[in-house]
């Protein structure tokens, strides 16, 4: 352990009311706090995610399964996409930038600490909304009904003749009310790390988690805009009975495509970048080396960024494009492959010839690694137009995705957790623990997305409500949905571990992990105003400067 | 920046208290009204009705926490000691590059256009052996030649075996062509390659890339060359390759070695003329 330092007046502080408590939560406009709300909103969200799952995989176990009616089963696909993307993986990414940006560029707070408190709460309010309509959307089946037009909506099934009453609606509005809170989170994310850096922090010196932020909340902003268009034009079809998606009336159902898939191909990247973020930050301080080619890896990052503003349509080969527009989307998608991989090329040479400690946020960065590749080779092979023919909207679709989602997303956001859970609790978590959730949810991973790849090359469509046995889809059925188990099991101890280390766990001092930015040369948790100076910094790696100073950047 | 440089990042702050934004409940007052102001169309006109006054309401508390002035609190400084320990050991450092306060490996290499040069007199030497297999084992010079033109050249794969030892010109500047930008390209490569084997020129242009190239061949030229595939004497072949690595690691050899720009911050390696670039370099001199 690097530093005994132990915030303990803010440990021992004395017990205050509940109502004390919460009324400092609600009004808070400290980015620290409003991180944590993000988190804790986002990991509420993934378990009731994760239940919707559980509930479509206990459907597919076995063929011609009753275990949810069709209609639920239609609901539980669409309420588990859109919460998994909208209301656990955003949340969850801006909660870590909320925190951690101000804390590693060396501001106090972000640039508009009210903006921010408005758009958490605009965000976890949208979140709710959508999910009312379990109790008060009328929708085709009566009272109480979810979204059931799946998380990209397509028309014309969202027409108001083909769903009926208010839970196309919810979808919407939700949607609509949380995308504003991303906006305005976006837009603060920008403003923070252009304008409120620490002296001496150039833009070249900046630790890569605020330049990755940095890209993250450009794309919130170029792709989020396109889906609050639509979902506008959408409700005024609804509503007001214009025909933007009426295809009856000279509108067009792919437009809506186009208009969903500009924002839904970023929002891949909104999501994947900042776990490149927390990859470039774990991986250098668990080898004992700074990261490799860091020119190279903001370069990497914002082409990643431009270039996935020039993929969507690969998400509608099958829809049935001119050969052109096929070549030019297989072709921009195959480049995404190239800074991508770029990107992991460095962070196999700052592992390679490094002091590695196999810490668990070392090893979910390491699984990361690893399933990201396979996702993005499986990503090259459906940039194939003719391939995607074949396999559009089967499960080796969905399996890839949640390779990408899951084996890099959630794996780089688990590495994260336990990186910077001793800088926000100020105790360190139980490591045993912590090592069991690693390798069952790794083995519940593997057990449920590699093997889900082989219904879909059997031919398997995804969002089936259950299938004919003797297709040589049952056995892999069983396995995948195994799996899931695995990885509920995980999840609970990884929820369970974080509760309880944050009240039991060991003190973790301000740097347990002898580690180099600046948020770990404060105290854990850190105080409100963040630093009592502000620091001053000279190089990428401000904290080596000061243990070194024989030899620093 | 030399050690003197580096200050505490931490420090006494000397503060008693810090001003930070005062705690508001009219952010997530408004927040909520929007929600409900859009809850209303699936529910009420009430619940809109509702929803727009507590937006405006919050709007208004919003721009009276910040108009004319901003509500600050003071935040009382608890000082702490900035304590910064670390376990690394303390090691003995080489002394390859005194006047630099961290080296990167290597300090000099061979410049890019070396491999270019390389590239270029390896070809002449792959040809000349190229076509002493021609006339050696076939009698004609143009064999190799039509062979190779046949990679990209629809007309030499027609060629019968008794035409494939005559002289055709289009396949002979396709030929010419094919090999010239092949050599280049291979010695550019083998340029950028220069400064992971700086030591050993010659192992790398004359053993590791002919034996990894050949392999390459060897697996793809069914698909590229299927003439060529059926009709290649791999022995010599493969002589040829080596011809070519040699005499490109020699000419690489006797090229003047540069100092490796690695040190130099990516700005200035990129030729941008920016502030402070020479930032991420620094020698004990000049700091």
């Amino acid at each position: 352990m690097a530093s005994e330092s132990i915030a303990i007046g803010r440990l021992d502080a004395p017990a205050r009311q509940i109502g004390e408590i919460l009324h400092d939560w609600v009004t808070t406009v400290d980015h620290k706090k409003l991180g944590l709300l993000y988190i804790m909103y986002a990991i509420l969200f993934l378990v009731i995610g994760g239940i919707e799952a559980t509930i479509m995989r206990i459907q597919l176990i076995v063929p011609h399964n009753n275990f949810v009616s069709p209609q639920v089963f239609n609901e539980m696909f669409t309420m588990h996409g859109t919460t998994m993307i909208f209301f656990v993986a955003m949340p969850i990414v801006f909660g870590f930038g909320n925190y951690f940006v101000p804390l590693m560029i060396g501001a106090r707070d972000m640039a508009f600490p009210r903006l921010n408190a408005f758009s958490f709460w605009i965000s976890a309010f949208g979140g709710l909304l959508l999910y009312f309509s379990f109790v008060g959307g009328n929708g085709l089946y009566g009272a109480g009904n979810a979204p059931d037009v799946g998380w990209f909506a397509y028309a014309p099934l969202t027409a108001k003749a083909f769903s009926l009453g208010h839970s196309t609606d919810f979808w919407t509005l939700g949607l609509l009310v949380s995308g504003i809170g991303s906006i305005g989170t976006a837009t603060n994310l920008i403003a923070t790390v252009l304008c409120l850096r620490c002296p001496g922090m150039t833009l070249g010196k900046m630790p890569l988690f605020a330049w990755m932020n940095l890209v993250m909340a450009g794309l919130v902003l170029l792709a989020v805009s396109p889906l609050t268009a639509a979902q506008v034009m959408l409700s005024l079809d609804r509503y007001l009975g214009a025909h933007f998606f009426d295809t009856q009336a000279g509108g067009s159902a792919v437009l809506w495509m186009h208009f969903f898939w500009i924002f839904g191909h970023p929002e891949v990247y909104v999501l994947v970048i900042p776990a490149f973020a927390f990859v470039s930050e774990i991986i250098p301080v668990f080898s004992r080396k700074p990261i490799f080619g860091y020119p190279i890896m903001v370069g990497a990052t914002v082409s990643i960024g431009f270039l996935s503003f020039l993929v969507w349509a690969h998400h509608m080969f099958t829809v049935g494009m001119n050969s052109y527009a096929n070549s030019f989307f297989a072709i921009s998608t195959m480049l995404v492959g190239v800074p991508t991989g770029i990107k992991i090329f460095n962070w196999i040479a700052t592992m390679w010839g490094g002091k590695i400690r196999f810490g668990t946020p070392m090893l979910f960065c390491i699984a990361f690694l690893l399933q990201f590749l396979i996702a993005g080779l499986t990503g090259i092979m459906l940039s194939v137009a003719p391939f995607d023919w074949q396999l559009g909207n089967s499960y080796f679709v969905v399996a890839h995705f949640h390779y990408v989602i899951v084996g890099g997303i959630l794996f780089g956001l688990f590495g994260a957790f336990y990186y910077w859970f001793p800088k926000m609790s100020g105790r360190m978590y139980n490591d045993a623990l912590s090592k069991w959730h690693f390798w069952l949810f790794l083995i519940g991973f593997h057990l449920t997305f590699d093997f889900m790849h082989i219904p879909g090359l059997l031919g398997m469509p995804r969002r089936i409500y259950t299938y004919e046995p003797g297709r040589g889809w049952d056995v892999w059925n069983l396995i995948v949905t195994i799996g899931v188990f695995f990885q509920g099991a995980g999840i609970l101890i990884f929820v369970g571990n974080l509760l309880w280390s944050s009240l039991k766990g060991k003190f973790a001092g301000n740097d347990p992990w002898d580690a180099w930015t600046l948020e770990w040369s404060t105290a854990s948790p850190p105080p409100e105003y963040n630093f009592a100076t502000l620091p001053t910094v000279n190089s990428r790696r401000p904290l080596w400067d000061i243990k070194h100073p024989e030899d620093p950047d | 920046m030399s050690s003197m440089d580096a200050q505490p990042v931490v420090e006494k702050s000397g503060l008693d208290t810090v001003k930070l934004p005062a705690p508001t409940a009219w952010p997530i007052a408004m927040a909520f009204g929007v929600t409900l102001l859009s809850a209303g169309l699936v529910t009420s006109e009430t619940v809109s009705i509702l929803g727009g006054i507590l937006a405006v309401a919050g709007a208004v508390g919003w721009f009276l926490d910040v108009l004319p002035h901003e509500k600050h609190v003071s935040v009382p400084v608890e000082e702490e000691a900035g304590v910064v320990a670390v376990s690394r050991r303390k090691v003995e450092r080489l002394p390859v590059a005194p006047e630099l306060a961290r080296a990167l490996l290597p300090l000099e290499t061979y410049p890019i256009s070396a491999g270019v040069k390389g590239g270029l007199a390896g070809a002449v030497a792959m040809a000349v052996l190229a076509c002493l297999y021609g006339i050696v084992n076939q009698g004609s010079i143009w064999y190799p030649i039509n062979l190779l033109a046949a990679t990209i050249y629809g007309q030499s794969m027609a060629l019968t075996p008794a035409t494939l030892t005559g002289f055709h010109l289009d396949s002979f500047l396709l030929a010419c062509l094919l090999h010239l930008i092949t050599s280049l390209l291979v010695g550019l490569m083998y340029g950028a390659m220069l400064p992971m084997f700086p030591r050993r020129p010659i192992l790398l242009g004359g053993v590791i890339a002919p034996v990894m190239w050949s392999g390459l061949i060897h697996n793809i030229l069914g698909f590229i060359n299927p003439l060529l595939d059926q009709k290649i004497d791999w022995l010599w072949f493969v002589a040829s390759q080596f011809a070519f690595g040699i005499v490109a690691g020699l000419v690489v050899v006797k090229q003047a070695r540069v100092r490796t720009r690695q040190v130099l911050p990516f700005a200035m390696r990129a030729g941008f003329e920016t502030s402070g670039g020479a930032g991420g370099t620094r020698s004990k001199e000049n700091p």
